[in-house]
This record gives C-alpha cells, structure tokens and sequence, in this order.
C-alpha cells in the first residue's frame, strides 16, 4: 500500500528512514527521488545526504546541525511543498547500452555454477518458462523492450537497480540460493523484479541472460558519461538495453579498451510522473513483445 | 617517508570521517573504525582530526622511516617497539630517520592507530584518502598496504614530541572480553515482537569470526517476529525477514535471515532485509575494539541519548584532552 502520511523511522543517532508505502511500486520511487532533489535544491541545513530507495529514502542528518524532530518537520514541509505526485518532474538522462543477450560468457558462469554448486536449468530458460514466455528468445524480446529506470544504487557502488517503464515488461525471477562465487563484469540479470548490471567481477544472485561490454564503473575516469565519477549512473537515469550482434560486441569492447568508446547517452529531458502514468493507462500488460 | 618492511595483518590508510556523500552511488564512508583513538592521535602530533594515517587490526606492521618524524600511537596496546625498545600509546614520541617502528599482536583491543605529524600524503578519491578495499578505492592504490610500499609524508607539520592524552579522555578498552554497545530501536524495530526485543537487550552476542570491516555477524539465539514480518506482500521476500530493498543506516543491525549483521565502515548502503536496531555513532569505538569470539551486550539508548553520548564524544577529540608528558 501507499500510505497516507509517509513514516519517519529512526536508524541510530544520524539517520532517518522516510517510508512512503510497501509496496513495488514505481510512484513511491519517484516520490522518494521528487524529495531527494528538493533537499539537493533547498540545501536544507542538518541534511547531510540521502539514499532513495524502492519505497522509501534514507537521510542522514548532522545531529549537532539539527534535532530528529526538526528533520521530520523539515521533511514533511518539503513533502507537503512536492504536492501530488502526478506533478513531479525529474531530469532524466537515458542511455543506450550494447548488449548481448545469450552471451558465451554468462552460459559459461552458470555452467560453472551448475557442475559445482548445485545443478540448474539454464537462466533464460528458466526465467521464460516461469513467467509464461515461449522460451529464451521471447525473454530477449520482452527484456530488451522497454527503458529502465535507475530507482536507486546501492548494496555494490554503481549497482542500480532498475525497474521496467513498460508494463508489457514486467517480469520476476527468484535469486540464486546459495549465491553464485563469481559473475562476469557486465552481466545483466535479475532477482524479484528488479533488473541490473554487474558493475565489476563479484559473487551474485541474479538470474543472468545477458552482457553488455559498455563500463559502468571506472576507477580511471576515462570517459566523459561519468562526469569525473567513477560511478555512470544516478537515481532517475534511464537506460535501454539494444540487443547486438557478437562481432557488434567485440566492436564496442575494442573501442572501449582504446578509450575511443562513445557513451550514446541523451541528456535533455523531463520524465514527467503525469505523463508517464497516462501512457502507462493505455497499455495492456499482456501484450508482451 | 614510511617504508613498509611488513604490512601486518590488513593494515590500511584510512581518514575522518571518511567518504561521506556517496551513499546513493553504493559507497560507504570507510574510514577508521574506532574514530575516537583515531582523532586523538591525530591531535598528538598536531594534524587535523581527520587527516589520513594507519589502521592496524589484530597484527601490527613493521614501518622504516626515512626521515625524521613525529607519531602516536593510539587504540589497541600491540606491544609496540621503537629499534627495539618499547613506545608508550596515547604519547607523541619522535623518530629519526632509519628508525624502525614494530607493531606486533593487539594485547589489549583490536585497531591500532598510527598518525605522523603532517599526515600521509595519499590521494583523495571522491573526497577521501580512506581505503575501500573490497571495491579497490582510496589508499595508495586501492588496498591494504604492502610490503615494499613507500607511503609519503606531507610536509608543513613538525609536531611536538611529549603530547600525552590525558588517562581521563582515553576510551576504555575492555578487558574482560565483553563490550556494552549502545543501540537505538529502528527503523524496523515493529518487525520484530516483544519477546524478541526483550531477548536482544539480554543476550550477551558472540562476535563471529566472520567478521570484517563490512559486517560484524552475531551469534546467539533465534529471533522471534510480529505479524508484519510474516504476513506480508510477496515483493517483500521469502523468510521473515525479508523486506522491499531499502537504504541502510550505518551501524545498522541487519537481519540476514536468522543472523544480525552490524553494517559498519565498509558496509552496504541498501538491501532487502529488516534493521530492527541500529548502532549509533558512539557505539563505533567500541566495534573497531572488540575481536572476534568476544562478546557484544546491548545498551538501548534513545535517539536524544545517543545524540547526548556522541556529543560527548566528540568533546574528548580536542586539545583539552592533551597534556604534556
């Protein structure tokens, strides 16, 4: 649900826990990332950063600046100033990542996987067949047919967590039980219904179908994306995945490798909630790609 | 310059209060654990509370200097020697160049600190020199220092020889292998009942060894839930402990399944499960001190509280505190 008034849950003596609802629900993200820009704007005194999240937003105040108390009020006048959420406006940047779905690299980790840790069916697979889809190819399909959005980053820096715009792309996968020991930097899969990349070589959980060459992270500030970052993305980016070919793949890794890479990223809109939320009335979800 | 012979077990430059503003890019602020001993030391040889130096765990390192200098030594008592004669903690003491510094076994507390007058000149990444090991930031090079290493000093900062911390405005590491840590309830702390809260204020908790600067992972008895962690939509997750992915406080105590995980320094900033507690600020000290296999009892403070003892604190980290030898 959505609640009426949003809860304020202390988390020790410098953070508080903004909960705008629990439930997967895009329109309390874009809450939580509507007050995260108005606290940015407003420089509130005290605040000293904050953390959107799914259905809520962590703020970690400077308690010789500012009370608990004075946060939540701060808090609720900018919640009450955002208005509905229908009137949120973010900026948001979107980016078109190269991505090779069914890749040797991602089979080969889940093979691994499967001759040492316990045995499973092979992730596309195994994410078509439990969400209704003909097989790995329709996967690629419904994957690859909407632009994501980047509700928040966290558990590794520069992991998003993105969920689909497009309802017709709405899928779920369980994670991995045990977790996998390694996963490819680059990879793309999913756990529950959230959709993300590897940033580097870590352990995982994510049902996996795919790679994309393109960084997401660079400790060497290479490319012009980041905008002197070492981290690509932040809450409120968009990014669609265009399916390629292998030799496409190799082409992008080659460039990205020599530093020539061009990030194809478009940087001048608005994602208005209103908007957005009509569009999305005129859509059945069940006519997947 | 500090030239390292040997590197000690996981010995890392780190800052404070370390990386802060990066919690919704996925970075933890990092930085020393016990930030008291740190700040402190830090004052003796006449630096910035924050400035960049050495966080040793359990194993100090061996460190040649080459050229003259000031340090301290603060935190955990690791039997230090200076060309083989033993080097008070808590004091500001002066080294010649071609001098060697052994830090050995942490007697008394885990984290050792080592500050240098001047500082140690390591590059700042997203405003920090604190090392972040797990993702290869800060530091030199992104790790824990290695032998071989030459790690630079800044300049401009002589430091006086003969600072002492005053005994008083030492923090008081245990000695009977339990450490009472303040906690505050929240933010999840209605996910769990009663009888469970009355149980986690009466546990005496066994830090595991699974330990490390990212989590400190508990032992000790089940955890009991409310109907919320139970009955709850299918987004939330499986086990009762699941919850829809959000933002982790610092110090949070996490529950992963059936384990409290203490989310500190190197932690991750979000996830999907419930934080029924959480440590606050001056609660720290005291987790950069305990070692595994020694035991965590609980102190429930309110937010206002915790506020009050961490103001506290902080009053240590000055130069009141000092006095000469």
């Amino acid at each position: 649900m959505i609640y009426d008034e949003p809860k304020f849950l202390p988390g020790g003596d410098r953070y508080v826990l903004v909960e705008f609802g629990n439930e997967m629900n895009l329109e309390l993200n874009f809450t939580a990332q509507g007050l995260a820009t108005k606290i940015e704007e407003q420089k509130t005194k005290g605040i000293v950063e904050t953390a959107p999240c799914f259905a809520s937003m962590l703020v970690h105040y400077e308690p010789n600046d500012i009370s608990f108390d004075d946060v939540v009020k701060e808090l609720k006048a900018l919640i009450a100033d955002l208005g509905p959420t229908d009137n949120i406006e973010l900026s948001s940047r979107i980016f078109y990542f190269e991505t090779l779905y069914l890749d040797p690299w991602t089979k080969e980790c889940i093979d691994d996987y499967s001759a040492k840790i316990t045995e499973k069916e092979y992730d596309p697979d195994f994410v078509a067949r439990i969400n209704g889809l003909e097989d790995r190819h329709q996967l690629v399909r419904v994957h690859s047919g909407t632009e994501y959005w980047v509700a928040s980053l966290g558990f590794w820096p520069g992991l998003p967590f993105l969920q689909p715009l497009d309802p017709r792309s709405k899928i779920t996968a369980p994670k991995y039980n045990p977790p996998r020991t390694w996963t490819p930097q680059g990879a793309i899969g999913m756990g529950g219904s959230a959709s993300s990349i590897y940033p580097v070589q870590t352990p995982g959980g994510y049902q996996l179908f795919g790679r994309t060459p393109v960084p997401i992270w660079d400790t060497e500030k290479r490319f012009d994306a980041f905008g002197g970052e070492i981290v690509l993305f932040r809450p409120g980016d968009r990014l669609k995945y265009v399916p390629c070919t292998l030799e496409e793949y190799e082409h992008t890794e080659a460039r990205i490798k020599d530093g020539t890479y061009v990030y194809n990223m478009v940087d001048y809109q608005k994602f208005s909630v209103r908007n957005y939320k009509s569009w999305v009335k005129t859509i059945n979800a069940d006519d997947r790609f | 310059m500090l030239e390292i012979i040997k590197p000690g077990l996981e010995t890392s430059i780190q800052d404070y209060p370390g990386r802060i503003g990066y919690w919704n890019q996925g970075f933890p602020p990092s930085g020393a654990m016990d930030n008291w001993s740190f700040r402190l030391a830090n004052l003796l040889v006449g630096n910035d509370v924050g400035a960049p130096g050495l966080e040793a765990q359990y194993m100090g390192p061996t460190i040649k200097f080459g050229a003259d200098a000031v340090i301290a030594l603060t935190g955990a008592d690791m039997m230090s020697k200076l060309d083989g004669e033993a080097v008070p903690n808590w004091e500001s003491i002066p080294v010649k160049a071609g001098q060697t510094l052994v830090m050995g076994p942490a007697i008394k507390g885990a984290r050792g600190y080592l500050a240098v007058a001047g500082g140690i000149d390591a590059p700042h990444w997203l405003g920090s020199a604190s090392t972040f090991h797990k993702a290869s930031v800060g530091g030199l090079d992104g790790h824990a220092i290695q032998a071989g290493q030459a790690l630079p000093v800044k300049t401009g900062i002589g430091g006086t020889p003969g600072r002492r911390v005053k005994e008083a405005n030492r923090p008081e590491l245990s000695t009977t292998k339990e450490w009472i840590v303040e906690a505050v309830r929240g933010p999840n702390d209605d996910w769990i009942d009663e009888a469970a809260h009355k149980q986690f204020a009466d546990t005496k908790w066994k830090l595991s060894a699974r330990s490390d600067r990212t989590g400190y992972r508990l032992e000790g008895p089940d955890w009991t839930f409310t109907e919320k962690a139970t009955n709850k939509l299918p987004e939330n997750g499986d086990f009762p402990s699941n919850i829809l992915d959000q933002g982790y406080p610092l110090g949070a105590i996490n529950l992963g399944g059936q384990t409290p995980i203490i989310l500190v320094n190197d932690g991750p900033s979000m996830g999907g499960f419930i934080c029924p507690y959480t440590v606050p600020s001056v609660g720290f000290w005291k987790l950069g001190q305990a070692k595994p296999n020694e035991h965590l009892v609980f102190d429930i403070v309110s937010v206002d509280e915790a506020q009050s003892r961490r103001r506290a604190m902080d009053a240590q980290c000055s130069e009141n505190s000092l006095e000469n030898a």
